[in-house]
Order: structure tokens, then C-alpha cells, then sequence
């Protein structure tokens, strides 16, 4: 057999074209784009790069970026690798590897000035600086009789250029293919080698990069929908009903594989008017529940979770919000959702919006919000976003240690039995009535989202309704010492302030350091608590601040409009930091607007 | 006792044939041995809706058209219970269609009562899904709920009663609460209840019911024989009532939902969230799962 000759073109800069001596270039953090049409195989490579990255200590974040079909049309993932925790997209890309020409494309902008273009010259021809062609589905159709197996080829290539042990190398695809059976294996590291010595037949190729070892060790790969999944079975979570929807979709899988070994019921519902409906009665029933949608899912369920407000039953809703409105962009990423559920409904109820910022924080709040719903027994949103629910992440490993499961007051038949008068809606002082779960022998509840008297009994009395509104409406101030507290990062003298929540997060960080390196200090309020806005960390927040930049991915400002209309008095510190194209923050989009003071 | 529900006056009008359901419920209960704690009735948005508020017993005053969901999420979250979800035909065939649809198929072991009365009663005498042609202005074709749920292959029991004839309803409703508790099912039973101020058909429709099981060839484990007589009564100007469907004996291969999910009876509502009960299970978990 012959082998195709690998189609280079020159690569500027010291580290020389081909046949220039390879100098590797030494770096701590590094990020690979990998593209083509669905079905190439992209995902695979950004899992095979991730898991060797892995076992050398290095932290990894991958986002993709794929479009709301089964197969075909191009789709990429990015992923990163880090000395140091990441949480957020490299806002360059030091190699590109390009399955269809579009992955060049798409790249080229963001591929940083001594990056390289990977792609396969078998599909189709660059002309651009940087990029080394290879015939990958060719070599490997040739040799192996099925194309297909072209990505672990370009790994091979990527290990070589970037001096990868072998051995390790190799272990990563042992890993991968052993459950695939030994043909599956066998061919995979056919294709390994056949991607690994194209790319030493090219001069000057290897080992232009060293990504140094680091020290995670002990952590796990996770995405956000699975740290809820999680926080909820061991929060006490039982019952789930959801509506297949991206990028909500993951924490109902989770749930259908984790919950049934814990007396938990998971079901697909018909539709989202359903999906919510079914928490309430499951929650009425006395368990602790939830469901998971996005915007279009939202929309429905908002008739439900006002009916769960003013019947003052405990339900959480997971909103991961993608680009709305109507079916907007399925798989991309906004915020976009938080001024609706402020305000969600018709009519007024008490309603708790909390916020991760990390996948660790996804298991926590979770946890906390379970605990809110059914102590104050009233709906609670749990607000995501697409990057935090979907992007790997290297994260601390869940543990046990701050798990706390309150369930308010919840009578047992032997306290229910000492009352003269047990009333589902008793007026109590922070407006929370005892909880008696139907079944219980000798007591009965009545639960109605029409306006009711304390037993539950339908009413139109003008002093009873004054009363039931105050109640309901009442336990948004006495809530607020058990809300989550924000988290704050940075220097504690600086006068510059940004405040974020969610996938924000991490972006916000990265654009802390960079802006401390440049001298500038900032202090950085990851809210986690949305609604009730949180005026009690806010005001001083805002207070010790010359300016403050609310970042998020929203065309109007949402967050910051909110918290304007919450502390006027600090109306002309605010400044806005907004992008809504669909993707996550760079760091540089923060840095930027700060450093130059806009 | 603890005083906790004071069953309130009904708000439907005198001679309304809900309260032949109601009347009947209440029996139907006592008469199948459900402990009156353990029942739990869910009631839709409409005049019949209110039928909760009229009861000593557990309620949940549902959103319209959303009985079935919540009274679906109350029996997969405590099997032990007896649930019993009663609306209107504008509540349940209506805004209701995708939920009843579904009930069907999903076959969890809980009792639906539509109350029929082929008109918007509450909100003063639209046509409704199962309004005739010619009712205040409908030209659409009404609906049959027997017939849509004899089409659906599913173990269960159907069946169709009249609030003009409240001995039937009681036996009906007994069998169908019986079915419930063994877990063997849904029950739908559609009851044919007049509204006496806007549809008042008391008179036409006693004139016109037929008794299926009277008929030649009466065999409700056979949907297909049930289907060609429903047609073949309602082509000759009649209406069917009776016990449509129920199946010939108990399959214990497909059970009511609750029970394929919950073999122990053991749901959500009722399972010990601890955290110290559940510590080694949730410890090998995030072990494994991350």
C-alpha cells in the first residue's frame, strides 16, 4: 500500500515550517477544537484528548457546539486543559482539528497566531497558513476497510504533535474501545498507529506543543445536569416527571438510572402542562420532587407553578436555559429566562429563584432548594443555563458532608391525633401551615389553587383573602435568612465590582486574573439567590463599590434591571455587560469593557 | 376524630344530576371498605369540579383540565392511597384531551369520573366537545369518549353510567374502585349528568340509554364486540350505558403502573429520605456515578 502523502503548507513564526527542528512550545493550558459533520466522530477525539489529559494531572472543560438534529450537519467541540481549574471556554484555540471545511472556518477566528489547522485531506483542501492535511478516512479505509475509525487516527496524529507518552496514549484507547469488543479495540489501535506515524513522516510536526503534568488527581468529569441529578437523590428527592428538551434532557436520564433503587418513581410525561402537574400531586402526596425543562417547557409549566404557589405545595423546577424565545436556538447558550420568572404567572405568589455558579454549586443548591420548597411550601426555581448544564467539567467529587434534609413541619399521625383542629391552611406567623400527608388515619387535607379559607375550603371572603395573600406573600421575607448566600472572590478593598451568576462564573474569574495582572482589583459577587432579589448582600455590596458590571447573556439586562428596580438608590454604579449570540463568555469580552471603562 | 374538613353545601343548582355522583361516590366508597383516610379525590375546574369541597375526605382542587396529571402524580407517589379524580366532559375531553389520552395509556390504578352534561354549565351554556350539532350554535361533531377509549388495547375498565339511575352507578363504581385497589388498572367511567338549567336532557336521555349487557352477544372483555354494539345503539338514536370493558380475568404480567414501578407499594411519598438511612447507598452512588 502506498501512502498518501501528508498536504502541508508552511507555518510561520520560529517554530518553522516543515522540516524546521522542532522546538515544542511549553504550555499550561491549552484548548483543541475538533469539528466536523455529525457522525465523524468529533466527540470521540475531544473524549480520547480529555482522558489522556486526565491521566496527566490536568484539569478539562469541554463545550460542543452541535445543532438540534440526529446526524449530519457540522458540529465541534472544544476542549480545554488546564494546570489550573477551569470553568469557562479558552478564548483561543491552539490546534483545530477539521473533519469538514467548515471546522476551519468556524476555528480560524479564534485559533490563537502559532495554532495549527489538523484536517483531513482525504474530504476535502485548505489553503490556509498553519494547516497540515492528512488523508485520515482514506489511510484508514485502506488499512482498517472502515473509514470511520479516521478520529482515532487524528488522535494519533494530535499525540505525536503534541509529544504524548505512547504508552499512556495507547491505555486511553484501551479504556475507551475494551467494552466495544476486541475487533472494535483491535481496529482502533490499528488506526492509532496509522494516525501516529503519518504525522512523524512529517518533518518538524512533533512535538510542537508540551502541555505540563498537573496535579488533579482524585477529581471527576461531570456536567451541571448531572451534579443536579445527584444533589436531588441525595437531597431526598423521589419523584421526577419531565418532557424530553434541550439542554434539560440529562438530569431526567440520570434520574431514570439512579432513582428506582431508592422507592423513586421518574416519568416521561405526555407534555410539560403534565410534567408539572404530576410533581404537584406527587408533592401534595408528601414527596419531594421536581421537574427539568427549558424555555418552550417553561412557558407551559408557568400555569402549574402558579398553581403550586398559591395551593402552597413544594415543587422544584429546573429551568436550563437555551436562546429564546419560542424554540429559539435549542442547543445554544443564554440567560434569558430570569426576568419571566420574577414574574412568572398571572396573578402574585411567592416564588424562590436560586442559581449555581459551578457543578459543584449544582449539587449543593439543589439540595438547599429542596429544603426551601418544603419548609416554606411554595414553588422554587433552580435556574441553569446551557453551558453550566452541559459543558464537561473537571469538579471536586460529591460528597455527604453539607447534606442536610429538612422537611418543615410535617405532623405524624401521633401529633395530628392530639390537635382538636387540624387545617391545611392554618394562618401560622412566618405563614407556613404544618403539613399532614393524606393517608394519614384520622385527619384529612384540602388543597385547592382557587382561593381558600384555612381549611381549604373555596372562598371569595375580602378579610380571608387580605389574609391569605399576607400569609403567602409574607414568606418571602421571612425566607430570606435561609436563602443561599452569595459568593464573593477577589479583593476586598477593590472599588470596581462585577456581579454574575451561573456559567458566568467561570469566565468572571479568568477575567479576575486577567484584570489583576493588569493591575486592576475587582471584587466579584457570584449571586446565588436571585429572587427575592438579595438586598441584604447586595446594598453593602454595592455600597463599597465605585462601579459595578453585571454580566450576563441577555439583550436587555435582565439581572441588572431587576436589581436596579430592587436598590434604585444604586442605580448609576450599574453597568452592563451583555452578549446574546448563543455562546459563553470569553474572558477578553469582560476583561475589555472593564479595563476601558465603559 | 380531628376536626379537619367540614364538607361544604354544594353550589350546583337543584336537581343538577351531579349530585346523583356524588351521592353514588360517597356509597361506592363505604360499600368497596376504603378506609376513608386513604381516599384521596381530585377534583377538576367546572361545576363538577367542586365535588371535594362537598365530601369529609382528602381533596386536591386541581388546575382545569390537569386532574389527571396531579391525580397520576398522587397514585405513583403513594400506591396505598385510593384516588378518585372527578371533572366535567369541557374539563377532560377539552383542555384535558392530551391527559386523558395518556391515562389510557399509561394505566395507572386510579379511578377518572367524567360527568357529562354536553355543555359549559359554569361558564353559562357553551357547546362543549360532546355537544350535539345544533346546540347553541355547534357545528362540530361531538365527541364519544366509549368509543375513543374502546379503541385504546389496554387492561382496564370502562364504563358508562346516568345520573338518572343511581343503583347501577353505585355497583359500577364499586367494581371500578375493587379494580383500583387490586391494582389491576385505570378505571374511566363517563356518567351521563344533565346540567337542569343550560342542557337539561334528563327526560331525552332516559327515553334513549340502553344497557349494553341486555343486548345479544354482550361480552365486555371483547372490545371489538363492544364497539360494533356501541355503534350499532348509538346508530339507532340511542345511547349506551353500562360496563364497556373490563378484562376477562386479572393479567398479573401487566399490572397498573404503580405496581410495575413500585412492586413493594413503596413510593416516593413513603420511602425514608434520611440522610443517614440512605448514607451507604448515596455514598456508593456519587462513588460510581461521576
Amino acid at each position: 500500500m502506498t501512502t498518501p502523502a501528508a498536504k502541508t503548507t508552511p507555518v510561520p513564526g520560529e517554530s518553522g515550517g516543515p522540516g524546521a527542528p522542532a522546538r515544542p512550545k511549553e504550555l499550561t493550558d491549552l484548548a483543541v477544537m475538533i469539528g466536523g459533520q455529525g457522525g465523524d466522530g468529533t466527540l470521540t477525539v475531544s473524549d480520547l484528548l480529555g482522558r489522556y489529559f486526565r491521566k496527566r494531572g490536568l484539569y478539562i472543560y469541554t463545550s460542543r457546539n452541535v445543532l438540534s438534529r440526529i446526524r449530519g450537519g457540522h458540529a465541534d467541540a472544544t476542549m480545554r486543559a488546564s494546570r489550573d481549574p477551569v470553568a469557562a471556554v479558552k478564548p483561543d484555540v491552539e490546534l483545530i482539528v477539521a473533519f469538514d471545511k467548515e471546522a476551519a472556518e468556524i476555528g480560524r477566528s479564534e485559533l490563537s497566531p502559532d495554532g495549527a489547522i489538523l484536517y483531513d485531506s482525504s474530504v476535502f483542501q485548505l489553503d490556509l497558513p498553519n494547516s497540515v492535511g492528512f488523508p485520515f478516512a482514506t489511510l484508514v479505509g485502506g488499512a482498517v476497510g472502515q473509514p470511520i475509525f479516521k478520529n482515532t487516527a487524528a488522535y494519533g496524529a494530535i499525540s505525536v504533535m503534541m509529544g504524548f507518552d505512547p504508552t499512556q496514549t495507547r491505555a486511553v484507547i484501551e479504556e475507551r474501545f475494551t467494552r466495544r469488543g476486541p475487533e472494535a479495540l483491535e481496529k482502533n489501535l490499528k488506526a492509532l498507529e496509522i494516525g501516529r506515524k503519518a504525522a512523524l513522516e512529517v518533518p518538524g510536526l512533533a512535538d510542537r506543543w508540551h502541555v505540563a503534568d498537573g496535579e488533579a488527581q482524585h477529581q471527576i468529569l461531570t456536567i451541571g445536569n448531572q451534579a443536579v441529578a445527584l444533589g436531588f437523590v441525595v437531597g431526598g428527592g423521589r419523584f421526577f416527571a419531565g418532557y424530553p428538551i434541550t439542554p434539560a434532557t440529562e438530569i431526567m436520564e440520570y434520574l431514570m438510572r439512579y432513582l428506582p433503587a431508592f422507592h423513586g418513581v421518574v416519568r416521561q410525561a405526555e407534555d410539560e402542562l403534565a410534567a408539572v402537574n404530576m410533581i404537584i400531586g406527587a408533592a401534595y402526596a408528601g414527596a419531594r420532587v421536581m421537574t427539568s425543562t427549558s424555555g418552550p417547557g417553561l412557558s407551559l409549566m408557568t400555569e402549574g407553578i402558579g398553581h403550586a404557589g398559591t395551593a402552597e405545595v413544594p415543587i422544584l423546577v429546573a429551568d436550563c436555559q437555551r436562546v429564546g424565545p419560542s424554540t429559539g436556538e435549542p442547543t445554544r447558550h443564554e440567560q434569558s429566562d430570569l426576568a419571566h420568572l420574577a414574574h412568572l404567572g398571572h396573578g402574585e405568589y411567592p416564588r424562590v429563584i436560586v442559581a449555581p455558579g459551578t457543578v459543584e454549586d449544582c449539587f449543593e443548591i439543589t439540595i438547599e432548594a429542596l429544603n426551601l420548597a418544603e419548609r416554606w411550601r411554595l414553588p422554587v426555581i433552580l435556574l441553569l443555563d446551557q453551558a453550566l448544564c452541559q459543558n464537561t467539567t473537571t469538579a471536586e467529587p460529591f460528597n455527604l458532608s453539607k447534606v442536610v434534609v429538612d422537611r418543615g413541619t410535617r405532623l405524624t399521625a401521633e401529633q395530628v391525633a392530639k390537635l382538636d383542629v387540624y387545617q391545611h391552611y392554618q394562618f401560622t406567623p412566618n405563614g407556613v401551615s404544618p403539613y399532614v400527608p393524606p393517608g394519614t388515619p384520622g385527619v384529612f387535607s384540602q388543597v385547592t389553587g382557587n382561593e381558600h379559607n384555612e381549611m381549604g375550603h373555596v372562598s371569595v371572603n375580602p378579610v380571608n383573602r387580605v389574609k391569605m395573600m399576607e400569609k403567602r406573600m409574607g414568606k418571602l421575607i421571612h425566607i430570606v435568612p435561609e436563602l443561599p448566600v452569595p459568593h464573593l472572590f477577589g479583593d476586598e478593598r477593590a472599588k470596581i465590582g462585577i456581579i454574575g451568576y451561573g456559567s458566568t462564573f467561570g469566565p468572571i474569574r479568568e477575567a479576575q486574573g486577567a484584570l489583576d495582572r493588569a493591575g486592576v482589583k475587582t471584587r466579584f459577587y457570584n449571586a446565588r439567590t436571585l429572587f427575592p432579589v438579595p438586598k441584604e448582600s447586595l446594598d453593602p455590596f454595592l455600597s463599597a463599590m465605585d462601579v459595578v458590571y453585571v454580566v450576563e447573556h441577555n439583550y436587555t439586562g435582565q439581572f441588572a434591571d431587576l436589581i436596579r428596580s430592587a436598590l434604585p438608590q444604586h442605580h448609576a454604579k450599574l453597568r452592563s455587560i451583555r452578549k446574546y449570540d448563543g455562546d459563553s463568555f470569553r474572558s477578553p469580552e469582560i476583561v475589555a469593557p472593564i479595563q476601558g471603562g465603559q | 376524630m380531628v376536626q379537619s374538613v367540614k364538607p361544604v353545601a354544594s353550589t350546583w343548582c337543584p336537581g343538577c344530576g351531579d349530585f346523583g355522583v356524588l351521592a353514588a361516590v360517597k356509597k361506592a366508597v363505604a360499600e368497596a371498605g376504603v378506609p376513608v383516610h386513604e381516599e384521596v379525590l381530585v377534583g377538576g375546574i367546572g361545576c363538577s369540579g367542586g365535588i371535594h369541597n362537598f365530601i369529609e375526605t382528602n381533596g386536591i382542587h386541581a388546575l382545569h383540565g390537569r386532574l389527571l396529571a396531579q391525580a397520576v402524580g398522587i397514585k405513583l407517589s403513594n400506591p396505598g392511597l385510593t384516588v378518585i379524580a372527578a371533572g366535567g366532559d369541557g374539563d377532560g375531553y377539552a383542555i384535558g384531551m392530551g391527559h386523558f389520552m395518556h391515562a389510557f395509556k399509561k394505566n395507572v390504578s386510579l379511578l377518572y369520573i367524567v360527568m357529562n352534561n354536553e355543555t359549559y354549565g359554569l361558564t353559562k351554556g357553551q357547546a362543549s366537545p360532546t355537544s350535539r350539532i345544533g346546540y347553541e350554535g355547534n357545528i362540530e361533531h361531538p365527541f364519544d369518549a366509549i368509543l375513543t377509549a374502546l379503541s385504546i388495547p389496554v387492561p382496564n375498565f370502562i364504563a358508562r353510567t346516568f345520573s338518572g339511575d343511581p343503583k347501577t352507578m353505585i355497583q359500577v363504581l364499586v367494581e371500578a374502585i375493587k379494580f383500583n385497589r387490586a391494582n389491576h388498572g385505570f378505571a374511566f367511567v363517563e356518567d351521563l349528568s344533565p346540567c337542569v338549567t343550560y342542557n337539561d336532557t334528563f327526560k331525552d336521555w332516559r327515553a334513549r340509554v340502553v344497557d349494553v349487557a341486555t343486548l345479544p352477544g354482550y361480552n365486555p372483555a371483547d372490545r371489538q364486540t363492544m364497539f360494533r354494539l356501541c355503534v350499532e345503539t348509538m346508530q339507532a338514536g340511542k345511547i349506551p350505558i353500562g360496563v364497556m370493558h373490563r378484562p376477562a380475568a386479572p393479567d398479573p404480567s401487566s399490572p397498573g403502573l404503580e405496581l410495575k414501578l413500585l412492586p413493594d407499594k413503596i413510593g416516593p411519598a413513603r420511602a425514608d429520605i434520611g440522610l443517614e438511612s440512605n448514607r451507604v447507598a448515596y455514598e456508593k452512588l456519587l462513588r460510581t456515578a461521576a
